[in-house]
């Protein structure tokens, strides 16, 4: 039995982030949209605005939260208080699983707030799959690790990420999130295929899916979450969906962020890519054949 | 590579990131950058690579802390001025926590100390009273306070009394009425640095999770400050009358109208009756 299978894994279908300027339209007119994803940070304090704008939230659409700041690749100790504030926020959202980055956000006493790339090493695979096995076994719901877009890569790395990433969710029994624009992005950046990439990928394991825009910065592709889906990332998306099947997406919109119609019509633009890919007969899909 | 060589990358990426000038305009650090990382397609260098993400680091955490301090950047003149106060804060105090709302936890002591901006009092008060917003923002709920408690409270009770405030509660004593000047900011309506005045505050989130600021007159501030360090109402009336100098008998009188602005203003959590 495959990972979706055994966590009973729903597809939740198209969502978008739940983020500052659309807060009060979404929560006065509860506008269709099939599930939102929030920064899990920014819930963790115990009170106030934020956390009664969850509530509202949750009353009304299913929610998932997606972490940027567990550091899971860090060689330091898991932060125990961050830990027990995650687990806090999945139980009260009720939710069906918890994401954040194959990454490391901080060294020392000091965090710098940002995905980090990782040497991917026999060493530090073997470092992340026993803190991923703590952070599942914490949780007490499915944990999925995203690829992070990525500007450096590092000598020592004697294996490709994605190579790294299905090996570790295999050791450590844990999800994926396939960042496609991410895919894009740090294929750009490295010289990689993007589709061997995402054809690498154990697509049992993929829980969720990103798609988002990106910044052409000339030497530099950058993950900025600024702008459309571009076409490339469409397509990219199309080849993951014919891989891994009906698979909960999220739209990405973090910078720039346009008016709910605009994201809104973005979300119904990943729908109709879904509904194509997915109205394609079973029999000539990849993943019909694994279910 | 094993965990020491870890350990030694993080540091390195770490410390670079967070550095204020270019990485290419550091030898030492181009050339250890040269021996961790690969160069990139499109000929990018292993420093260049470095720099996408020290550039994202000051990008990210001066964008994040912009918002929490409107007050204080409009005292400093404007955008500028205040993002070459928040480099320099943020080279003295780098962020050492997950919470961005954190970032600019020690602005406010930043500001008072370092000599470009400590005789500008004026700025002190702002940066004070904008960090307190943004304390009060996420600070713990407390259960709404039942005002019948008060009508039902013998009389005898009350000097045993004590008062637990909102959790969201901050007092600020300050000599500008920066409140005033915050909303001014924040509607964009014209204003001038205001004049020194003694201004005691008020800043809490109310039932409706609206964040205000109230100011209060300087008695019924410091007794809320004695009450908040858990003193018995009476003994606090009585500490209050004697560091004023006045009559405990006109703090007594002032009682009943202040009760009634802390309840209304949702300043109470709650008031526990001795046994």
């Amino acid at each position: 039995m495959g990972f979706r299978e055994r966590h009973a894994i729903r597809d939740l279908g198209v969502g978008v982030g739940f983020r500052r300027p659309h807060v009060v339209q979404v929560l006065r007119d509860r506008p269709p949209m099939d599930w939102f994803e929030v920064i899990s940070e920014n819930y963790f304090a115990e009170g106030g605005i934020q956390r009664r704008n969850l509530e509202e939230l949750r009353a009304a659409y299913r929610v998932v939260p997606h972490g940027v700041s567990l550091s899971i690749g860090g060689a330091e100790p898991l932060d125990a208080d961050y830990l027990s504030r995650l687990r806090a926020l999945v139980r009260s959202l009720d939710a069906p699983w918890c994401s954040d980055h194959l990454c490391w956000t901080g060294f020392g006493s000091f965090d710098v707030h940002d995905l980090l790339p990782l040497p991917f090493t026999q060493a530090t695979l073997d470092h992340v799959v026993e803190r991923v096995k703590r952070v599942q076994g914490e949780l007490g719901v499915p944990f999925a690790l995203e690829n992070a877009s990525s500007y450096m890569e590092y000598r020592e790395s004697t294996m490709p990420e994605e190579a790294f990433l299905a090996e570790l969710s295999e050791r450590a029994d844990c999800g994926l999130l396939l960042d496609v624009n991410n895919v894009y992005v740090s294929a750009h950046n490295h010289g990689f295929d993007a589709r061997a990439y995402i054809d690498a990928i154990p697509a049992d394991r993929v829980v969720q899916m990103h798609v988002a825009g990106h910044a052409d910065k000339g030497a530099y592709l950058l993950d900025t979450h600024g702008d459309h889906v571009t076409a490339e990332v469409w397509d990219l998306y199309r080849r993951a969906l014919r891989r891994c099947g009906p698979t909960s997406t999220l739209v990405e919109w973090d910078e720039s962020i346009p008016a709910w119609e605009v994201l809104s019509a973005e979300a119904a633009q990943a729908r109709a890519v879904r509904d194509e890919v997915l109205a394609t007969p079973r029999e000539e899909q990849p993943w019909a054949s694994a279910t | 590579m094993g965990e020491r060589d870890l350990v030694h990358l993080q540091r390195f990426v770490s410390d670079a990131v967070r550095g204020v000038t270019l990485i290419g305009s550091d030898p030492a650090l181009a050339a250890q950058a040269e021996t961790l990382i690969s160069p990139g397609r499109c000929g990018m260098a292993p420093h260049e690579r470095l720099e996408v993400y020290r550039e994202q680091f000051w990008l990210r955490h001066l964008a994040s802390i912009d918002e929490d301090f409107p007050t204080l950047t409009w005292v400093l003149g404007g955008r500028d001025a205040f993002r070459e106060l928040a480099t320099g804060y943020l080279r003295a105090c780098p962020p050492r926590t997950w919470d961005l709302q954190r970032l600019g936890a020690d602005l406010p002591s930043y500001v008072a100390s370092d000599v470009r901006w400590s005789d500008d009092f004026l700025a002190r008060d702002a940066a004070r009273l904008d960090w307190a917003f943004m304390e009060a923002f996420d600070a713990p709920d407390s259960p709404a306070f039942d005002p019948r408690v008060l009508a039902s409270t013998p009389e005898d009770a009350w000097p045993a009394a004590r008062i637990d405030l909102h959790a969201s509660l901050r007092l600020l004593s300050l000599g500008h009425p920066v409140h005033e000047l915050r909303d001014a900011v924040r509607e964009g309506t014209a204003v001038e640095r205001p004049g020194a005045a003694p201004t005691h505050l008020v800043i809490h989130r109310d039932a409706a999770c609206f964040l205000r600021a109230v100011a209060v007159e300087s008695l019924a501030f410091e007794l809320l400050e004695t009450l908040r360090g858990g003193v018995p109402l009476g003994e606090a009336c009585e500490a209050v009358a004697r560091s004023s100098q006045r009559d405990p008998m006109e703090i007594g009188e002032r009682l009943g109208g202040w009760f009634q602005q802390w309840t209304a203003g949702g300043f109470i959590r709650e008031v526990r009756i001795a046994p």
